[in-house]
């Protein structure tokens, strides 16, 4: 499959200024972006459950190049959530598609392996091993697996032109991401204040996870670090922390797509996708919506209905 | 009530809302002085973060009252407004904030009694759920 | 090395946490969650984990990452507070790479920042040497070691059940009187030797002429290709021993207003930006340049050490693995033209 697709991007390459994919990253557990201009860069390109990274949030920073982009299917619904926001022009993107049957949340390895001591990663069907100074661990890979991909609806991307492989059937209709929301929900008001007081407090404002965010345009001009209005306060308290990430999920609703760069960015290890996978939700089931799987839909936040079916006022 | 004021904050748009207010006052219905109004000129203009602020500031509770959907005085702003508030509405609870601190409403000018109405029970409300206390911090004075 | 080696057994840690606490406020690495290891109060029963790199150095307990300077009260009568820090800490399971990055601090702020100074001047440094390096860790390169002493009171060196402790300094003599520490046996002093012999962290590039370098690299495309995959936040910034930029605010307050000093970034796009609108660094191009530049050009200039203490830390929590070790590789061999 690897080969199929450095095969088309070389193949593509002489029309396009560069093409964005995954390669080998600083140890056998980490792949990385790398950056293709020349074809004898092509072999550099691999594809294992390593490559989490969704390479999609780098099209807005290069638009005016002609850019080739490797996606899976969470990340090709950013590309098109891109596209019908017209930040990015579709005839200066050629997407190589690769249908995904998931990929690795080091996060969960963590707990099994020292991940900062892994010497040597090798691949079997459905599982891997990992080889330190102490031995080796095997791991399933439906144990370790990132919570976005159990029950993925679009594991094959939803743009593209061109498809690595043959197309992956959804696995099912989010059920990952709807449980975490789920065990949340169960929870009292007061216990959840709680969970998020404790959870929020580890956060030291790096905006790793907005910068990580594909949709996150504005980063340099962020209402976040803005002095005029003055949104969020420089101290270092739980409620400053707390409202950077309203803020943020606030002008990400009807736009995030689910990747969850947010949180596996995040050093501080906080759950931040299933703040966002609620927000999703609550707009899936308000107004039937999903960002970025369909063409030239309208964020629901930015049009209306003069009358709502879906929302209860309260009564007095 | 007799007990210590509680931190309420109401958005009222200009046109509907904070006429309606205004109606209640002339026609000297009593509600609870909790309640401190910040005149909008139309729900649609309510950020969902001065909202957010609020709470993240110390609010007890938080009103957002506009015109009826269809009698926008600038035609669609409550409409967006709906749709924002009620998401708003749903995320708030997720985030720690108890159903019931965050409310939004119509309230057309003429309405006073039905703002007598909202202001007292959404008030009373505040009330029963308590002060907020959650952003309080070890060594907080 | 000024008394003989003392040994400090696992179970009576908790004990010398408590006594340490009654006199200071004992910093403590603590799992906050799972693979997160922060810096917290030790309060009693909290888990301590000093078997490994903290995420976080013990950078904020001198340098707090919000503090206020002043307290003015408007409502009354106009008052101006000053607000300085009190009382003495001990950060207990630093590593010679976060005690290295105080050295930065030291070189950088001096006597003259009072609340810096204050803090310094009353914290006893425990440090844990490093046995096993991770493979990210590369102290050796930047003119440290996992076995460094130089900055700390005491060394702590684990041996099967508990560890050797050793005091550097007068302050950590004082600290070894404590009842935890039984000398230790001839057997256990061996051990510990032998540990320290295996350990074994070869430098990654050899860094002269990196100063320069660095200065001929200045205006080349070599910075935005390098940094392609950049997002420019502030995580490395924010974890890093020796990074100690600030910025100053004003902040509204119910009573009137408050100063703060708060830690900044040169990843983010309003570090350099200037009151006419202009930005010298407006790309991440130039600003990952500039951090590079700061810590192994400018700083030994000025200095004479690197302003980078090798933690790694920097490449383990980049969310996209830039690699601060490969690029001064390359910068190495970068030629002109």
């Amino acid at each position: 499959m690897i080969d199929r697709l450095r095969e088309a991007v070389r193949e593509k390459l002489q029309e396009l200024d560069l093409v964005i994919g995954y390669g080998e990253g600083y140890d056998p557990l980490h792949a990385t972006p790398v950056f293709i201009q020349k074809p004898e860069e092509v072999d550099r390109l691999i594809w294992n459950p390593l490559c989490v990274h969704n390479l999609a949030t780098y099209l807005y920073e290069l638009r005016g190049k002609r850019v080739g982009v490797v996606v899976k299917g969470c990340d090709s619904r950013s590309v098109l959530q891109l596209l019908n926001e017209g930040l990015i022009k579709r005839e200066e993107i050629y997407i190589f598609g690769i249908p995904c049957d998931g990929v690795i949340d080091l996060r969960k390895v963590a707990q099994k392996v020292d991940i900062y001591r892994v010497k040597e990663v090798s691949w079997q069907k459905d599982a891997f091993t990992a080889k330190t100074d102490r031995g080796e661990v095997s791991l399933g890979l439906e144990e370790v697996l990132q919570d976005k991909c159990r029950g993925c609806p679009y594991p094959t991307p939803v743009i593209h032109d061109f498809l690595a492989k043959d197309p992956v059937k959804p696995k099912g209709e989010g059920e990952g991401l709807l449980e975490q929301v789920s065990e949340l929900e169960e929870l009292s008001p007061q216990e959840r204040l709680a969970y998020w007081r404790k959870e929020l407090e580890r956060c030291i404002r790096c905006y790793a996870c907005r910068n990580a965010c594909p949709l996150c345009v504005c980063q340099d001009f962020c209402a976040a670090e803005a002095r005029d209005p003055h949104w969020i306060p420089l101290r270092d308290r739980v409620k400053e922390k707390w409202m950077w990430q309203m803020l943020h999920v606030l002008h990400l609703a009807g736009r995030c797509t689910g990747c969850g760069e947010c949180e596996r960015a995040c050093p501080m290890g906080i759950p931040l996708l299933r703040i966002r996978a609620k927000v999703n939700k609550e707009l899936k089931e308000l107004f039937d919506y999903e960002a970025g799987v369909k063409e030239g839909v309208r964020p629901p936040l930015l049009t209306y209905q003069v009358s709502e079916p879906k929302i209860e006022e309260r009564q007095w | 009530m007799a007990k210590r004021e509680r931190r309420i904050i109401g958005f009222l748009c200009n046109w509907c809302s904070y006429g309606g207010a205004d109606t209640a006052g002339v026609s000297r219905l009593q509600y609870p002085t909790d309640l401190r109004v910040l005149r909008v000129p139309c729900s649609g203009r309510v950020n969902p973060l001065l909202v957010v602020k609020a709470f993240a500031e110390g609010a007890d509770g938080v009103l957002v009252s506009g015109c009826h959907p269809g009698d926008c005085h600038y035609v669609e702003g409550n409409y967006y407004a709906r749709r924002r508030l009620e998401l708003l509405k749903r995320l708030l609870p997720f985030m720690g904030i108890e159903p019931g601190r965050f409310e939004y409403t119509w309230v057309s000018s003429s309405e006073g009694q039905r703002w007598q109405k909202v202001a007292t029970e959404f008030t009373e409300e505040i009330h029963r759920l308590g002060p907020f206390e959650g952003w309080e911090e070890e060594g907080d004075r | 090395m000024k008394d003989g080696v003392k040994f400090l057994e696992e179970g009576a840690l908790e004990g010398l946490l408590r006594r340490l606490s009654e006199r200071a406020r004992v910093w403590v690495p603590v799992e906050a969650t799972p693979g997160v290891v922060l810096w917290r109060p030790w309060r009693e029963g909290e888990k301590v984990r000093l078997d490994r790199q903290g995420t976080e150095p013990p950078k904020h307990v001198l340098f707090p990452r919000s503090e206020t300077l002043l307290r003015i009260y408007e409502k009354e009568e106009l008052k101006i507070e000053e607000v300085m820090p009190q009382g003495p800490s001990v950060i207990f399971g630093a590593r010679p790479c976060d005690v290295r990055g105080f050295e930065v601090f030291d070189q950088v702020f001096g006597e003259e920042d009072p609340y810096y100074s204050v803090r310094r001047r009353e914290t006893t440094i425990l440090t844990v040497l490093c046995t096993e390096p991770e493979r990210t860790c590369f102290c050796t390169t930047v003119g440290g070691g996992p076995l460094e002493e130089k900055g700390s009171d005491v060394t702590l060196l684990w041996i099967e059940g508990g560890w050797l402790a050793q005091a550097v300094t007068e302050r950590g003599e004082e600290v070894l009187r404590d009842e935890a520490f039984v000398e230790a046996s001839r057997e256990q002093i061996e051990k510990g030797e032998q540990r320290k012999e295996a350990v074994k962290l070869d430098p990654v590039v050899d860094l002269s002429g990196i100063p320069e370098k660095f200065l001929e690299s200045f205006t080349s495309d070599f910075w935005r290709r390098v940094t392609a995959k950049c997002i420019s936040c502030g995580a490395c910034t924010f974890l890093c021993p020796t990074c100690y930029c600030f910025n100053i605010t004003d902040e509204r307050t119910p009573e009137g207003a408050e100063r703060l000093r708060s830690w900044d970034a040169c990843m983010f796009y309003h570090y350099t930006l200037e009151a006419s609108g202009h930005n010298p660094r407006p790309t991440k191009a130039e600003r990952y340049r500039n951090r590079i530049g700061h810590k192994f050009s400018y700083h030994p200039s000025n200095y004479g050490t690197y302003g980078c203490t090798g933690c790694g830390r920097c490449i383990k929590y980049c969310p996209v693995g830039m690699d601060v070790r490969e690029i001064l590789r390359e910068l190495k061999e970068y030629a002109e033209g």
